[in-house]
């Protein structure tokens, strides 16, 4: 009987959650909606390239926190009349779900970003980030019982609206802080985004509540914010831990791409002696990959009879003997190219793929 | 990131513009010149695609407006946005505060070191480890500050960004290059 009893209970209490997940998860959707629509996309400053992300990563949040929630219920069915160990499981598996599945959620999130787009996965793996610096905070108050798709929904809108107002209401953050409060608390509603005129900080547990500290953590988590997702940035970088590797690995790179196109426009200057380009060409297509390559079909029969370079024909196949990469590609356009003293193993290690990427266009092209 | 290959179209027309505006101008020009013609055509193209939303394509404008060879070139490439945006890099106040901010800052370093050298032999390991980290940090800053176009005005979280911004701009004229070249 009394185990009857606790069936009918615990399902009882599973049911209402079901519900409320549905209703919550419409709010949530809507939460979603209103967020995509309210910040316009123009410009190219950083809150777009964020703001882009940070809408798909919430998407992908729900997708992935839609799939958790509705096995759960399903599994809460079969578990009316099985016996005790299932039943005692079964809430604190619920109650469990609050904090671990968001990282899981989240961890989820980063792999399926990584997966679904290759450029967008830097922008999205920092909104994890910073969600789960979030998570930290929400665990530090075990009195919030809330149910499972309002914390997640909490956490979510959390990165944007910290992006957000840390941008636009920093001063007005330190004046606040300046005050003299020791403890603030943190605002976690995202309808008022744009009104807020502070952010609130929550200290974490153990932590120093002294203003000046906690404006000097808000900002070390923005600068490791934006380091992380130059590291993704910046191939080969994120393997590397610490700051100042990683700037170092930057700072070559930022180097690297200067001198190359310091190289490419001594290229360019020697190639083309007459910089006239066929434009009616190039904008009556305005498809997006084939833009490129009609333009080149166009410069290449522009170029042919004006290079006064071209004398050898086996010159120049000698010249090319390093790109050993290339001359496979390029058999039949040799004159076309000039003398090429510089070292050219550099750029063609790195410009392997994407030169023969645009060379096929070319090829189909011509 | 916004679509690679949308920014890479929008440079690419912009950059023919410039070009061919640049070579209307001069006929015969010889290789030195070509070079710099077409860098700072490039340039140009990219800074007035971003229409002043980065700093550091305020800088480069700002960095081509002043020379007046240069001058007469810029404002004909940026065509008629050039006013606007030429007044909004002047109204930028970078020049004068940032000047003194950069002195206050030597100053600032230049005790820290002397400072740092009185203290390291009394100080644990721990607290020397971090000042040896904290050092090279800024230095690196340092360097990619110099690197970046108007970077030596801003602050670290600014910096980033820019620096975001300015590794993307290099990556999309690299690619258009490269495929210029290989046609």
């Amino acid at each position: 009987m009394e185990p009857n009893l606790g069936t009918i209970v615990r399902s009882i209490s599973i049911g209402p959650n079901r519900e409320e997940t549905g209703l919550e998860s419409l709010q949530f959707r809507e939460e979603i909606h209103r967020l995509m629509t309210v910040p316009p996309e123009n410009g190219s400053s950083f809150t777009e390239l964020l703001q882009l992300p940070e809408t798909q990563a919430m998407e992908l949040l729900h997708s992935a926190h839609s799939d958790e929630v509705v096995p759960v219920p399903l599994s809460g069915e079969p578990l009316h009349g099985i016996n005790d160990d299932h039943k005692s499981y079964l809430p604190s598996f619920n109650g469990n779900l609050t904090f671990p599945s968001n990282k899981v959620l989240i961890e989820r999130a980063a792999k399926f970003s990584v997966f679904a787009s290759g450029e967008h996965s830097p922008e999205t793996s920092s909104v994890p980030s910073d969600s789960s610096a979030n998570l930290e905070k929400v665990k530090s108050e075990p009195a919030e019982t809330d149910s499972n798709p309002n914390s997640s929904q909490l956490l979510v809108s959390d990165p944007a609206v910290n992006i957000k107002n840390q941008r636009s209401e920093k001063r007005k953050e330190r004046e606040k802080k300046g005050k003299g409060c020791t403890k603030k608390s943190k605002i976690e509603i995202s309808q008022d985004a744009e009104k807020l005129p502070y952010v609130h900080v929550r200290a974490r547990r153990g932590q120093a509540t002294d203003s000046h500290s906690l404006a000097e953590r808000a900002r070390r988590e923005k600068i490791n914010a934006r380091m992380k997702l130059l590291q993704e940035l910046v191939p080969g970088c994120s393997k590397i831990s610490g700051t100042a590797l990683v700037l170092d690995e930057i700072i070559n790179h930022v180097q690297s791409l200067q001198r190359q196109v310091e190289l490419l426009s001594m290229r360019l200057a020697t190639v083309n002696p007459r910089v006239d380009f066929n434009l009616d060409s190039l904008f009556a297509p305005e498809s997006g990959s084939l833009a490129d390559s009609n333009f080149h079909s166009m410069v290449s029969p522009l170029l042919w009879p004006e290079i006064p370079f071209n004398g050898n024909r086996q010159q120049h196949q000698q010249q090319w003997n390093f790109d050993a990469l290339h001359r496979p590609l390029w058999g039949r356009e040799e004159d076309n190219h000039t003398f090429i003293t510089m070292e050219n193993s550099l750029l063609n290690y790195e410009s392997a793929n994407s030169a023969s990427l645009h060379s096929n266009q070319l090829k189909m092209e011509l | 990131m916004r679509n690679p290959s949308l920014i890479k179209e929008e440079f690419l027309k912009r950059w023919i513009i410039a070009l061919r505006r640049c070579t209307s101008l001069k006929k015969n020009m010889n290789i030195l010149e070509r070079n710099k013609v077409v860098k700072l055509s490039a340039d140009l193209a990219m800074a007035s695609a971003r229409n002043g939303t980065t700093s550091w394509s305020r800088a480069l404008i700002a960095n081509a407006t002043r020379d007046n060879d240069n001058r007469i070139l810029a404002e004909q490439i940026l065509g008629p946005e050039s006013e606007i945006l030429v007044k909004r890099v002047s109204t930028m106040p970078f020049k004068t505060c940032n000047r003194r901010k950069i002195r206050s800052k030597r100053i600032l370093k230049r005790s820290c070191s002397s400072a740092i050298r009185r203290v390291r032999k009394t100080v644990p390991r721990k607290v020397l480890a971090n000042c040896i980290a904290k050092r090279l940090i800024q230095k690196r800053t340092h360097i990619l500050k110099s690197l970046v176009p108007g970077g030596e005005f801003m602050d670290e979280t600014t910096l980033m960004e820019e620096t975001l911004d300015y590794i993307a701009y290099l990556r999309v004229q690299v690619d258009v290059m490269r495929s210029c070249t290989y046609c």
